[in-house]
């Protein structure tokens, strides 16, 4: 969490860093330079690993796994497109959710909550951020589920519109789609709220104050001058609250409901490429563990690709500023 | 020309327009002052939307929790209640062990790889580096369950060591390893240039200026950023889920299945037992105060430090 903000906020540090100091031959080179090199290679050995399981599928039913629809246990065939949708569905409902409530959250912890207590309420977003993601599973499976089954689901039953859009399972099933992306959100809410607090909090103070003035307003203040200028760094708190949704695995297998349907209906259960894996994982055999794989093939595309979308961004943001 | 002159002869405005004027702008600002209120309120209306159900969260932890705990909650096996005994759900402490030994095992294996790697992108500016680096921050970012596919693949199925504490600590430790190396790195970058080179100034060899300068240096944000990545593995359910296969024992011993906290949640929160559901929450409890009293200790440490070498 610490470091994900500080990469953002120091990144530029990093860039102008000191000149190499070991130079010379020494033990000490070599160890450093090994120890490089055995990082490299468990990394390696990470993506090869993974890839060299999921070959089976890869090479012989790809596209099954994109767009197949059932997901037959122990012979096949293994359709991944009910997590694919499950995951999209879950973990950008959950995004929506978080970058709304969060950015008002983030202005006003920034700019409404008094000095004196604004380092207390950092601190207290942050530790949130640390809370093991089992434990909004399980407040999710326990405590939300039971209550959406009993007032949220039947409620938004008796609405046509709200049918329409949510669907209407006829039975009330508690854990569905829609409970995992509230969850989500709500879990992704801190992560969110940390990094861009800390994003807006740096914007520089003349900045603020020169807009000030010239007679804005507060509000014009932040939405003209604080935001903009915040404006990459959001984003990367938003790419990397996305990351950490699409890749939520054990909340996700609690209370989306655990069954590979193609739904976009949200009050009917689904599931998500990561809980997808944790659920079968365990009575997986032979070509079923190399369709797992595979779908982890996938979910390491996504998280791949996230982490490089962001870091361009933040690289073209920063030779914006070097030109200004 | 005729106009201009108009102008500057102009008749002071009357009472009724400069009225009109002072109304129109009145209107403006009083406008353009509401819309700023408006806004703010709606920011605050959402901290206090975004505070509900995280503050719901830790008070349904406390109430369901603190119950729960006992002596005996920590000390004695769990057992699977049955008809007869419906609250017989014993106790974790196979989990708390098992949570305890994968944490050692995997900092042990994680953190001399992790500092080292992070000293060493912070002194070199090669290519290995730049694209370590990248890879880094590409690991740090991936899924846990990724860590638990790899270290299935490889410890569990291809080294034929099957589901142990090896495997579980294995894959945390992959989990941790890009986040100390990340944070090692930021610490060991903070180290002042001056220090460096009076070091090199004085005939020190670079070895001697990185262990014996930089790194007792740089040694507060180094721990902090150790403790952090522990304290994100302690509550970890994914990559144990598929390398340790919960083991009934109190167990420390590297080849064998052991539990774990964030484990038990998962296996006993689906529970059909009311009792086992029950104690759910007390794992729960202390798996969220562990990592609670680690990062906070880890900041409260850490800034005592920065005060006291200002």
């Amino acid at each position: 969490m610490d470091q994900i903000a500080a990469d953002i906020v120091r990144d530029e540090e990093v860039v102008t860093g000191e000149t190499p100091v070991t130079t010379s031959r020494s033990w000490y080179h070599y160890l450093l330079i090994a120890v490089a090199v055995l990082f490299t290679a468990v990394s390696a050995a990470f993506v090869g690993t993974i890839l060299w399981s999921a070959l089976p599928i890869l090479l012989h039913h790809p596209g099954e796994l994109l767009t197949g629809r059932g997901w037959n246990a122990p012979t096949g065939p293994f359709g991944g497109l009910a997590m694919i949708t499950g995951t999209l569905e879950t973990s950008l409902l959950a995004l929506v959710i978080a970058v709304i409530i969060g950015l008002g959250t983030a202005i006003a912890i920034v700019f409404l909550i008094p000095r004196r207590l604004r380092n207390i309420v950092a601190t207290l977003v942050e530790l949130l951020a640390a809370v093991p993601s089992i434990v909004y599973g399980l407040w999710g499976l326990l405590v939300l589920a039971p209550f959406m089954e009993n007032t949220v689901d039947p409620w938004l039953n008796s609405w046509p519109l709200a049918r329409v859009i949510f669907g209407n399972p006829g039975q009330e099933f508690g854990t569905s789609l829609l409970l995992a992306a509230m969850v989500l959100g709500v879990m992704i809410l801190p992560t969110f709220v940390a990094i861009s607090r800390e994003v807006i909090s740096v914007v520089p103070q003349d900045l603020i104050e020169a807009s000030l003035s010239l007679g804005a307003t507060r509000w014009q203040v932040i939405r003209e001058v604080v935001l903009p200028t915040a404006r990459i760094g959001l984003f990367g708190a938003t790419f990397l609250a996305l990351a950490r949704a699409t890749g939520e695995t054990v909340a996700v297998a609690l209370i989306a409901g655990g069954v590979a349907n193609v739904q976009f209906h949200l009050l009917y259960p689904g599931t998500s490429i990561a809980a997808w894996i944790a659920l079968e994982f365990g009575e997986a055999q032979g070509n079923e563990i190399a369709a797992l794989m595979a779908l982890g093939v996938l979910l390491m595309l996504i998280s791949f690709g996230l982490s490089l979308v962001s870091r361009a961004l933040v690289t073209r943001q920063r030779k914006a500023m070097s030109i200004v | 020309m005729s106009e201009l002159l108009d102008l500057e002869r102009a008749p002071a405005p009357s009472h009724e327009m400069r009225e009109e004027i002072r109304r129109i702008s009145h209107g403006v600002r009083a406008r353009r002052i509401a819309v700023s209120r408006a806004m703010i309120a709606l920011c605050g209306v959402a901290l206090l939307v975004a505070a509900v159900p995280l503050l719901l969260l830790v008070y349904q932890l406390l109430k369901r929790g603190i119950p729960v705990l006992t002596w005996k909650f920590f000390t004695t096996l769990p057992s699977t209640p049955t008809l007869i005994a419906p609250n017989a759900t014993g106790g974790v402490s196979n989990a708390v062990v098992g949570t305890l030994a994968l944490t050692l095992y995997a900092s042990i294996m994680a953190i001399p790889v992790g500092v080292l790697g992070g000293v060493y992108l912070a002194e070199n500016n090669s290519r290995l580096a730049t694209s370590l680096r990248v890879i880094a921050q590409t690991m740090a970012g991936a899924p846990s369950i990724l860590m638990g596919l790899f270290a299935f693949s490889l410890i569990v199925r291809d080294l034929h060591v099957g589901f142990s504490a090896l495997a579980g600590s294995f894959a945390l430790a992959v989990l941790m390893l890009p986040v100390i190396a990340i944070s090692t790195e930021l610490a060991v970058r903070g180290v002042p240039a001056t220090l460096r080179e009076a070091g090199l100034a004085l005939g020190a060899k670079p070895q001697t200026v990185s262990l014996r300068i930089v790194l007792p240096a740089a040694v507060t944000g180094i721990v902090t950023g150790c403790i952090l990545a522990i304290s994100r593995a302690v509550g970890e359910t994914a990559p144990v889920l598929l390398t340790i296969a919960g083991g009934f024992t109190n167990s420390w011993q590297l080849l064998h299945p052991v539990s774990a906290l964030p484990l038990s949640i998962f296996e006993n929160a689906k529970s059909e037992w009311p009792s086992q559901r029950a104690q759910v929450w007390g794992i729960a409890l202390v798996l969220v105060a562990f990592v609670f009293v680690l990062s906070l200790g880890a900041r409260i440490w850490a800034s005592r430090k920065q005060k006291a070498g200002k």
